[in-house]
């Protein structure tokens, strides 16, 4: 089911199907729904939860596929970036709160780094990234990642870490600002 | 200050796109935020450069097969390609062009049959929900050129339609359908593709009406009604539907 497609191929499937391209969007689908399902997945932890926001994505991506522009984003990171605000748009709209991670778990699990392998393969703005967060102290990257991640928002992120919620706002906006300023040179 | 030096300062703007990105915000935050991106265009540049550097965090997530019924249910999502019947695509590209700035007109259409009386005393409104709010849809073609206004009161089960002129050219019969948000369709019913109407929906389509989360049309062979819950000629429009 898994097709490898390079960044190009992918960019132009995703053009074709912004023009009404079924086959270009079964190609879409088929090179990128496992990575997209993982991401919905860490989410919502709830299969059933994030194989309906997995479908819920694609529709949106059909639809806005026209406004994909390969010269502003990568193909991948704007199909991430759909699928990631729909998840968390249905975790926060109540419906997967019942089965949503506990509390105490998530933190651990999304303190892991990438491994070895995973960066050798990652591109170029991913090891970026990577070396970026790497030179934020633990607390503060790992609470970038957990964010991102999970989905969740200051309040909770506060309570995970025990602090209070001004602290952990400020810990992440500084660690933001820093991240840029690494990124940008 | 007390800082070390190596902190860069904090750029409000930028903090608050990182932040959005990364959606930490509360939801008035966000809210707030959100209004900003879509008022302010250097703000929505930083969240959409915040969106992509991100989203490398997405890496470390392993993949997971999806089920085998994910993809025939975004198929059935999708609308049917236009370029199956050449007379259609010819049709619709002329109401494409057409129906440029008739959508303004259109609204206004609705909004002054909203504050009308209506020709008949509504017969049982439906149990209204306390917080029941005035849904709202712009239909469009997949061009993205309007093709309808719809706006629906599940207070009282009244439905506006307000179609551009251009459907009037059709022989076939627009048929009205409610997208629900477990997936699957709902058969409103047949329209009128030529004028404004009001409808009255009653108590088996008023729940699903209030629930639905999009409303799309099809086009059927006139004399022929569709199953409730399967179009069988090409879906044309389609928009999600808005509390207002």
């Amino acid at each position: 089911m898994s097709a490898i497609l390079t960044r190009d191929e992918l960019a132009q499937a995703l053009g074709r199907t912004g023009q009404g391209d079924r086959a270009a969007f079964r190609r879409v689908y088929e090179a990128t729904s496992a990575k997209l399902l993982g991401v919905t997945l860490r989410i919502l932890a709830d299969r059933q939860l994030a194989e309906d926001v997995l479908q819920d994505t694609y529709l949106t991506v059909w639809r806005k596929a026209e406004s994909f522009d390969p010269s502003r984003a990568s193909p991948i990171t704007w199909l991430v970036t759909i699928a990631r605000n729909r998840a968390i748009d249905r975790l926060r709209s109540g419906a997967a709160m019942r089965n949503a991670t506990p509390i105490d778990d998530a933190f651990t699990v999304a303190d892991e780094g990438p491994t070895p392998a995973q960066s050798a393969e990652a591109g170029d703005d991913v090891r970026r990234l990577n070396d970026c967060l790497g030179q934020l102290d633990d607390r503060t990257g790992g609470a970038i990642r957990t964010a991102f991640l999970e989905g969740v928002t200051y309040d909770a992120l506060a309570a995970r870490e025990n602090v209070p919620l001004g602290t952990m706002k400020s810990w992440i906006r500084r660690g933001l600002m820093r991240l840029r300023t690494c990124l940008d040179t | 200050m007390t800082e070390p030096t190596d902190i860069p300062p904090i750029d409000d703007d930028q903090a608050l796109a990182g932040e959005l990105a990364l959606r930490v915000l509360s939801p008035a935050e966000e809210a707030a935020a959100r209004a900003r991106e879509a008022a302010e265009p250097a703000f929505a540049a930083h969240v959409e450069a915040w969106n992509e550097q991100l989203a490398g965090l997405a890496e470390e997530i392993a993949p997971v097969e999806p089920s085998a019924w994910v993809w025939p249910r975004v198929e059935a999502g999708l609308a049917p390609p236009v370029a199956a019947n050449d007379n259609s695509v010819v049709f619709w590209r002329r109401w494409a062009i057409g129906s440029t700035g008739l959508l303004a007109a259109s609204l206004a259409a609705v909004v002054m049959l909203m504050a009308q009386p209506g020709p008949e005393p509504v017969t049982p409104a439906a149990p209204a929900a306390p917080t029941a709010v005035t849904r709202v849809a712009t239909l469009t073609l997949e061009s993205g050129a309007a093709a309808m206004t719809l706006a629906y009161d599940p207070a009282t089960g009244e439905l506006y339609l307000a179609p551009t002129d251009a459907m009037a050219g059709d022989v076939r019969v627009p048929h009205l359908w409610l997208v629900m948000p477990e997936g699957g369709v709902q058969l409103v019913g047949a329209i009128d593709g030529s004028a404004i109407s009001r409808h009255s929906l009653g108590q088996t389509l008023s729940g699903p009406a209030g629930q639905a989360n999009a409303v799309a049309v099809s086009m059927e062979a006139p004399g022929h009604t569709p199953a409730p819950n399967k179009p069988d000629g090409p879906v044309v429009a389609q928009g999600e539907l808005q509390r207002l």
